[in-house]
C-alpha cells in the first residue's frame, strides 16, 4: 500500500479579519483538499468548509455499490477510473450544496469557493481542481503545476499569449470557475503515476501569490513537510500576507503495487476508515 | 446601473442599459447585443462582463483593435465617462447622475473573484466562430500506433492508459520480463507522460530505458515488451 507523510496549515495572514480557507488531511482515506471561499461577511468561510465537509461526508459514505449505482451515474464516462469519477461527484455534491446554500440565504448570494482535491490508490494519485488553488508535483527536483487555473488570464493565455502578457496583473483572480456559482461545475482532472520521493503541494493563492513555485521547490526539499509548511506560511506572512494562507505538503515514502481491480485498494481504506467509527462498531456488537 | 451609448460622430443611435448580470458583446454580426454595423468592426470585437461591483470591457483580438480614452486596450476596468472607440463609432460608458459607482475597482480587484457571468462560457464559444480561438487551442488527441500490431491505432482518451501484459490493461503487450502492468501514460495539463510501473524489462523511449517518467514528444518511438510503438497528435 502506498504510504505517505503529510502535514498542512491554514493561516489568516495578516490583512484579513476571517480566514476563508479550509482544508482535509486524511491519511486514512489518502484524500487531501484545500479549498478557498469568497463571498462577502462570512459566506467565503461558509462556502469552504461546506466544500470540504460534503466532499469528505461523500467519501465515506460510498461503499462500492453505491459509487456503481448513484452518485457517479451522471458524470460521463471520461476515460476515468471509478476512484476518479468518485472524486469528481464529491466535487459535484459540494457544487451542488454550497449553490444552494447561496440561494437559500440572502447573506450568503454569490459565494463560492475554488477546490483543489488528491487523492492516492494504489500506484497511482488523482488530482482534481475547480478554480485557482495550485497544486504542484515535484519529481527529481523539477516543479510542475498540475492543476489547472481556471482564471481570466489563464484563458487568455491560451487564446494568445502574447496579449496576456499586457493583461494587467490585477486580472488574475478573476475566476472563470468555482464551486457553488452555478447549478454544475466541470472540474479538470488527472491520474498520474506516483513515485517514490515525489512531492506534492497544494496551496490557496494566499501562498502561491508570495511565493513562487521554485522556492516551494526548495524549501520542500529539504524540510520535513510540517516544517515546510510552517515555513512557507511563515515566508507569505513575511511579504506580506495579504490573503489567507494554506498549504498542504505530502511526501510519497512508498508505492503501491496495484491489486486485483486497483480500486478495491480505496475501498477497503474506506472500510477500515468507517470500522474506526464508534457509531459503526455499535453496529458490530 | 450604468448605460452605454452608442455614438456615430455626436450622434447618439441608441443606449444599452448594463446591469449586473447582463454581458453585453459588441461587434458587426447580428448575434450580438451592440450591433455596429461597419467594416472597420470585426464580426466579434469586444464584451463587457459584469465583474464584481464594476464592468470589464475585453477587446476579444478585433483586427482593427479597442479604444479607450484614445488608448487602445486587451482589457480594460470601466469607470464613469470612459469613451468607448470602435472603428468610426464610439460607446460612452457613464453612471446615471446620483447613483453609487464602485469606489476603487482596482484596489477591489485584489481580491479573488469570480467572473459573474453566466454566459461567459457561451460566450467565449459564440466568440470562437471567428476561429480564433478555436484554432489555436483546437484540442488534438494523442494516438499510438502500434506497430506490431499492424499499426492499430489507440486513441489516449483515458486520463490514463495502462500498458501491459495482464488483460486488465488497456493495451495488452506481452513478452519476456514485461510487467503486469508495464507502464502507464497520463494526460497531465502540461502533457502526455509515460511512467514505467512494473517488470523486469523497464520501457523505452527512443531506445532509452524509462525508470520513472518522462514526457511524450510527438513521434517518439516507445517499446514495451515485444511491442513497439509511435505517439503522435491528430487534430
Amino acid at each position: 500500500m502506498i504510504a505517505v507523510n503529510s502535514a498542512g496549515l491554514t493561516d489568516v495572514g495578516k490583512k484579513r479579519k476571517g480566514n476563508e480557507d479550509a482544508l482535509i488531511i486524511d491519511d486514512k482515506l489518502k484524500l487531501y483538499v484545500v479549498a478557498d471561499g469568497m463571498g462577502g461577511h462570512l459566506a467565503g468561510e461558509i462556502a469552504s468548509k461546506i466544500v470540504v465537509d460534503t466532499i469528505l461526508d461523500s467519501l465515506h459514505n460510498t461503499d462500492e455499490q453505491s459509487v456503481k449505482a448513484e452518485s457517479i451515474k451522471d458524470i460521463k464516462d471520461d476515460g476515468l477510473s471509478p476512484a476518479a469519477r468518485m472524486l469528481l461527484s464529491g466535487i459535484n455534491l459540494a457544487n451542488h450544496e454550497v449553490f444552494n446554500a447561496s440561494r437559500a440565504k440572502e447573506s450568503c448570494r454569490g459565494m463560492g469557493a475554488t477546490v483543489s482535491a488528491i487523492c492516492f490508490i494504489d500506484e497511482t494519485f488523482i488530482v482534481a481542481n475547480v478554480g485557482d488553488s495550485p497544486i504542484y508535483m515535484i519529481h527529481k527536483g523539477e516543479i510542475e503545476t498540475i492543476s489547472v487555473p481556471h482564471t481570466l488570464l489563464a484563458e487568455q493565455e491560451a487564446i494568445d499569449p502574447d496579449k496576456a502578457k499586457q493583461f494587467e496583473s490585477r486580472y488574475k483572480h478573476i475566476l472563470t470557475r468555482a464551486i457553488g456559482v452555478k447549478e454544475n461545475v466541470q472540474a479538470d482532472i488527472c491520474e498520474i503515476q506516483s513515485f517514490k520521493n515525489d512531492i506534492l503541494v497544494i496551496c490557496s493563492d494566499g501562498l502561491s501569490d508570495k511565493v513562487s513555485p521554485e522556492e516551494i521547490r526548495d524549501l520542500v526539499k529539504i524540510k520535513a513537510p510540517e516544517e515546510a509548511c510552517q515555513a512557507l506560511v511563515e515566508l507569505a506572512n513575511n511579504r506580506g500576507g495579504d490573503d489567507n494562507i494554506t498549504v498542504i505538503v505530502i511526501k510519497i515514502i512508498k508505492t503501491g503495487k496495484k491489486k486485483e481491480s486497483g480500486i478495491s485498494g480505496f475501498f477497503s481504506r474506506i472500510a477500515n476508515v468507517l470500522a474506526n467509527i464508534p457509531l459503526m462498531q455499535t453496529f458490530k456488537k | 446601473m450604468p448605460t452605454l451609448t452608442l455614438k456615430f460622430k455626436e450622434n447618439s443611435i441608441k443606449e444599452f442599459p448594463l446591469d449586473k448580470e447582463t454581458n453585453i458583446s459588441i461587434g458587426r454580426h447580428n448575434e450580438n447585443d451592440v450591433v455596429i454595423n461597419n467594416l472597420a468592426v470585426s464580426g466579434y470585437h469586444a464584451k463587457i462582463d459584469s465583474i464584481g461591483n464594476g464592468f470589464l470591457l475585453t477587446d476579444l483580438q478585433s483586427k482593427n483593435g479597442t479604444f479607450i480614452n484614445g488608448k487602445t486596450i486587451n482589457s480594460h476596468y470601466l469607470t464613469h465617462n470612459d469613451t468607448i472607440i470602435i472603428g468610426k463609432h464610439s460607446l460612452i460608458f457613464a453612471y446615471k447622475a446620483g447613483e453609487s459607482r464602485p469606489k476603487n475597482t482596482a484596489a477591489d480587484m485584489d481580491q479573488t473573484m469570480i467572473l459573474d457571468t453566466g454566459k461567459y462560457k457561451e460566450m467565449m464559444e459564440q466568440n470562437a466562430p471567428e476561429k480564433r480561438i478555436a484554432k489555436k487551442v483546437k484540442i488534438k488527441e494523442a494516438y499510438l500506433s502500434i506497430f506490431s500490431k499492424d499499426n492499430e491505432e489507440v486513441c489516449l482518451s483515458k486520463k490514463i492508459t495502462r500498458i501491459g501484459k495482464a488483460s486488465d490493461n488497456d493495451i495488452i503487450m506481452g513478452g519476456l520480463l514485461t510487467g503486469k502492468t508495464a507502464a502507464t501514460i497520463s494526460k497531465r495539463p502540461g502533457g502526455y507522460f509515460l511512467s514505467y510501473v512494473d517488470g523486469m524489462k523497464k520501457p523505452k523511449v527512443n531506445g532509452s530505458a524509462v525508470t520513472e517518467s518522462v514526457q511524450l514528444k510527438e513521434f517518439d518511438i516507445i517499446s514495451i515488451g515485444s511491442g513497439k510503438m509511435q505517439f503522435s497528435y491528430k487534430e
